[in-house]
């Protein structure tokens, strides 16, 4: 059953909702201009990864852990922190977890204390008292999101060349939320390396549009 | 080969070594040592500070082998740690091999965790665990190496599992987390994950001027077959290789060792 809370949430994850997502494109700028990411099957690979291996995974854990009732705010943001690869990328999940803190409470959601993304995110919608797996799938899904609409327009690939991407990423959105909402922080891995590496890569790109 | 070590070593090997150092009239002394197993640890004294150099001699780790290595540097000292051989992780059936190290650094202290490479062999299952404990204005380099085979003897690993987790933190807070999760599928996954690499290497100094060694770390960062990045933020500096295979990682560690850490390279480290 669709309640209230749910539509809060989608709302929240929305790209018309102004936490800056659309600035920063998690090293897909960088993978763009090498040629990684070139057709919608690069971007599918390539995407598929970052959620099993990478951050997508990563977040999905730490944002699980922030719904936790009693979840230790502290140690989280010290590892969430801890955890970031690059310069970039720490003002990515910083940025925007600022961000989100400022609209949530801006809309008449709960105060809640700035930090990374997923963990800001998770303080947020912890009142909203929906499944962790639900959480865990949207969050992903507005992340592939995002990435997808920066590819189409910068690979650039069709529209709809775009959403397919983001359809054939759910079935793994969802088991990997489904995973996510059991998981503690011993689960938290990276195998992203190459994604790392090009964030890393992307902060001495002569022409950047966007900031990761 | 392979399968004749397997044979001829003992279902499960342990082993632990700890090491402590301290000041005694003015310098640096062995404070402690233990020893058990198939663990040892060397204490070279030096004019840049120590080194300490473990060492697992039961020639490599398989399934439910269990080593310790831990060294405790106290205040205002500088030492480096390393490894006396590449260690190697075999085909493990079962459980896999642990491997625990945890390193304090007592304030005003600086410590260089320099090991040698791992090198995984298909079907290794290792579980390991680095942890530097650093207080009040402590500071460290951190080395990790992993080698997937050895590609000049036409060795492809595709299964394995290692999970390599690696924290550095401050008077009990996290700085540093980089949970390595290697696997089978992984390995298969493509261009956001190894992407063809077959050797990898992180490097991590944690100190207040960290970031004035980006320029000098990113000036030497172009080793051919090596794909390398670097950043600085929070207070450290990160650097990451990726290559085919592991001497061109090697060479690009030690290119990268000098600008990190000036001085003469570690012992085991001179090739």
């Amino acid at each position: 059953m669709l309640t209230p809370a749910h539509l809060t949430l989608v709302q929240w994850l929305s790209p018309a909702f102004p936490t800056g997502a659309f600035a920063y494109s998690h090293g897909l700028e960088q993978e763009i201009a090498s040629g990684t990411v070139h057709d919608r099957a690069s971007l599918e690979a390539w995407l598929g990864n970052i959620l099993r291996f990478g951050a997508g995974w990563q977040d999905a854990v730490l944002l699980c852990l922030a719904l936790r009732a009693g979840a230790d705010t502290r140690a989280l943001d010290a590892h969430a922190r801890a955890l970031q690869p690059s310069a970039e990328r720490l003002g990515e999940t910083l940025d925007q977890g600022r961000a989100m803190a400022r609209c949530v409470s801006a809309v008449g959601g709960p105060p809640v204390e700035a930090g990374p993304l997923p963990l800001v995110l998770g303080r947020a919608a912890a009142g909203l008292n929906l499944r962790r797996a639900e959480v865990a799938a949207l969050y992903l899904q507005g992340f592939v999101t995002n990435l997808a609409v920066i590819a189409v327009r910068h690979v650039p690939l069709g529209q709809s060349e775009g959403q397919r991407v983001i359809s054939a990423l759910q079935p793994l959105i969802v088991e990997l939320a489904g995973a996510a909402a059991d998981a503690g922080p011993d689960d938290l891995a990276n195998a992203a390396l190459s994604a790392d590496l090009a964030a890393m890569r992307h902060e001495t790109m002569d022409v950047r549009i966007f900031r990761t | 080969m392979n399968a004749i070590a397997d044979l001829m070593r003992p279902q499960r090997s342990t082993g632990r070594a700890s090491v402590a150092i301290a000041t005694r009239r003015g310098r640096a002394a062995i404070a402690g040592l233990h020893q058990a197993g198939s663990a040892k640890a060397m204490y070279l004294p030096g004019a840049g500070g120590p080194e300490v150099v473990f060492l697992n001699t039961s020639g490599g780790l398989t399934g439910r082998d269990r080593l310790r290595y831990a060294l405790d540097l106290g205040s205002g000292l500088r030492a480096t740690a390393t490894t006396q051989t590449a260690e190697r992780a075999y085909r493990a059936v079962g459980d896999p091999a642990h491997v625990r190290v945890r390193h304090s650094v007592g304030a005003g202290a600086h410590l260089d965790w320099l090991p040698q490479e791992t090198i995984l062999f298909q079907g290794a299952r290792l579980r390991r665990e680095t942890q530097i404990d650093l207080t009040g204005d402590a500071t460290c380099l951190l080395l990790e190496a992993v080698v997937l085979g050895r590609a000049a003897m036409g060795e492809r690993v595709s299964r394995l599992e290692f999970t390599d987790r690696r924290m550095i933190s401050r008077d009990g807070v996290p700085l540093f987390a980089e949970p390595l999760r290697l696997t089978g599928e992984a390995l298969a996954a493509g261009a956001a994950v190894l992407a063809g690499a077959r050797a990898i290497a992180t490097l991590v100094l944690v100190a207040p001027d960290a970031a004035d060694r980006l320029e000098a770390a990113r000036a030497i960062l172009d080793e051919p077959g090596v794909r390398a990045g670097a950043s600085a933020f929070d207070g450290k500096l990160v650097v990451r290789l990726m290559a085919g295979d592991g001497w061109p990682l090697r060479r690009q560690i030690l290119r990268a060792l000098a600008v990190l850490r000036p001085g003469r390279l570690p012992r085991v480290w001179q090739t």
